[in-house]
């Protein structure tokens, strides 16, 4: 029940996708995800020192369980996909034609007021002879007088509201293939692991610096180090000895478990610590 | 010794019997897989001989077709189950389960082929690692660092 309320009350972020890569580009979103304990990557280049990569802004790349995690707990997630972006591009159209049509009317009421006092005041600093020929004009004028188009005064926004990430350079970073897969089940072991752990509490990030699957922290990353090396992978796949012997080895050296993840069918997830027996 | 020397005996007329699988202790196993056997005599030999473990039987897991052995550190600890298998073997996750069921701690040894072992601690659940030992080496550095400037 106190999740759902969280649900509600927790904003919603927009994701917006490059080609299959789920990103995130405001501020505030970077801080609501990062509040509900999802880490994903920086990759964005800093204006100020565009030559480097130790420090790094947005956009925020999510790992594929973050995103599908987002998904799952907010219904409303907006994805900007190329559909969106299209149905969008349309009702910008339609507001503009609108502002235009309503601009021409405006326009050509100013314009034949503007004739009209043209031609009294012509009348009143010209002679009686020629005021009857003015007189004929300015009744005609009343009723056919049209506004030609092209003297329409075209007003130009420099200012929007709403979201317009900088379309072009999202055509720039367009990717040739998909980069994920999230259909076959070795996604789904990842994802039902990723879901579980972060569940508990902890923060997940990707370890392939690690050769595992995760890597989890007990806090947030800029605070804690890692205490695990999770492994994902379901109950029945045979691993080679070798590779959990050199998965183990290296969680060692570098001070964390090895955690052999594995979700039961529509049960729990089963997690084995593997550690260094210290017997030399 | 009479068994080893049975087997030189033979090995001029025919192939010889492994000396390991006529042990005393082994003919008494009926496990099919003979590598795993003999990685479980090695292990044993490691256990009782090199470590002095006391208590150090076999056991059979008849589901796994496995050969176990269960033993204790010192006299009064806990028993252990040692799982002795081939690094070249393959293992599933429900199969570690399966052996962690049995509520010992489980060891798994890995043996090559040239007979080194190395023991890996199992256990169910979220093991935290032990925190670091001692001083950061960070801060000697610094305090070096600050010497030679002296």
């Amino acid at each position: 029940m106190e999740d759902q309320n969280q649900e509600s009350s927790d904003p919603v972020v927009a994701l917006s996708l490059c080609d299959s890569t789920p990103l995130l580009w405001r501020a505030q979103d970077l801080r609501t995800v990062r509040s509900q304990s999802v880490v994903g990557a920086l990759l964005g280049s800093l204006p100020r020192a565009p030559r480097q990569n130790l420090k790094l802004g947005r956009p925020l790349l999510l790992l594929p369980e973050e995103e599908r995690l987002l998904r799952e707990r907010h219904a409303a997630l907006w994805v900007m996909t190329e559909r969106t972006r299209s149905r969008i591009q349309a009702a910008e159209m339609s507001f503009l034609r609108r502002e235009q049509q309503r601009s021409f009317e405006e326009q050509s009421v100013f314009a034949l007021e503007d004739r009209k006092s043209a031609l009294q005041r012509a009348m009143t600093s010209s002679q009686s002879g020629k005021n009857e020929a003015l007189q004929r004009r300015l009744l005609d004028l009343d009723q056919n007088f049209t506004f030609p188009r092209s003297a329409l005064a075209i007003q130009l926004s420099t200012t929007r509201a709403g979201l317009n990430y900088c379309p072009e350079a999202r055509a720039f970073l367009q990717l040739d293939w998909p980069i994920r897969d999230q259909g076959n089940a070795q996604f789904d072991t990842r994802y039902l692991v990723f879901r579980d752990l972060w569940g508990r509490g902890f923060f997940l990030t990707s370890a392939g610096k690690f050769g595992g699957d995760f890597l989890v922290y007990p806090g947030d990353p800029l605070r804690f180090h890692a205490h695990f090396i999770a492994i994902c992978l379901s109950l029945d796949e045979p691993v080679s000895l070798l590779d959990i012997l050199a998965a183990a080895r290296l969680g060692c050296n570098v001070k964390k478990t090895v955690l052999l993840c594995s979700p039961a069918p529509n049960g729990p997830v089963h997690y084995t610590s593997v550690q260094w027996s210290g017997m030399v | 010794m009479a068994e080893v020397m049975d087997g030189t005996k033979k090995r001029g007329e025919t192939e010889p019997p492994n000396w390991i699988l006529q042990h005393p202790v082994m003919k008494e196993l009926e496990v099919g897989d003979s590598t795993q056997l003999h990685a479980a005599f090695l292990v044993f030999m490691d256990l009782t001989e090199v470590r002095q473990w006391t208590k150090v039987t076999y056991a059979e897991s008849p589901e796994l077709q496995l050969v176990l052995l269960e033993a204790k550190e010192k006299d009064g600890g806990p028993v252990q189950t040692v799982l002795p298998l081939p690094v070249h073997r393959s293992l599933s996750h429900r199969s570690i389960r399966h052996l962690l069921d049995r509520g010992f701690p489980l060891l798994l040894c890995a043996v090559a082929s040239d007979s080194t072992l190395v023991y890996q601690r199992m256990t169910d659940g979220l093991v935290t690692p032990e925190p670091p030992v001692g001083l950061f080496h960070d801060a000697g550095r610094r305090q070096k660092q600050r010497r030679r400037k002296q």
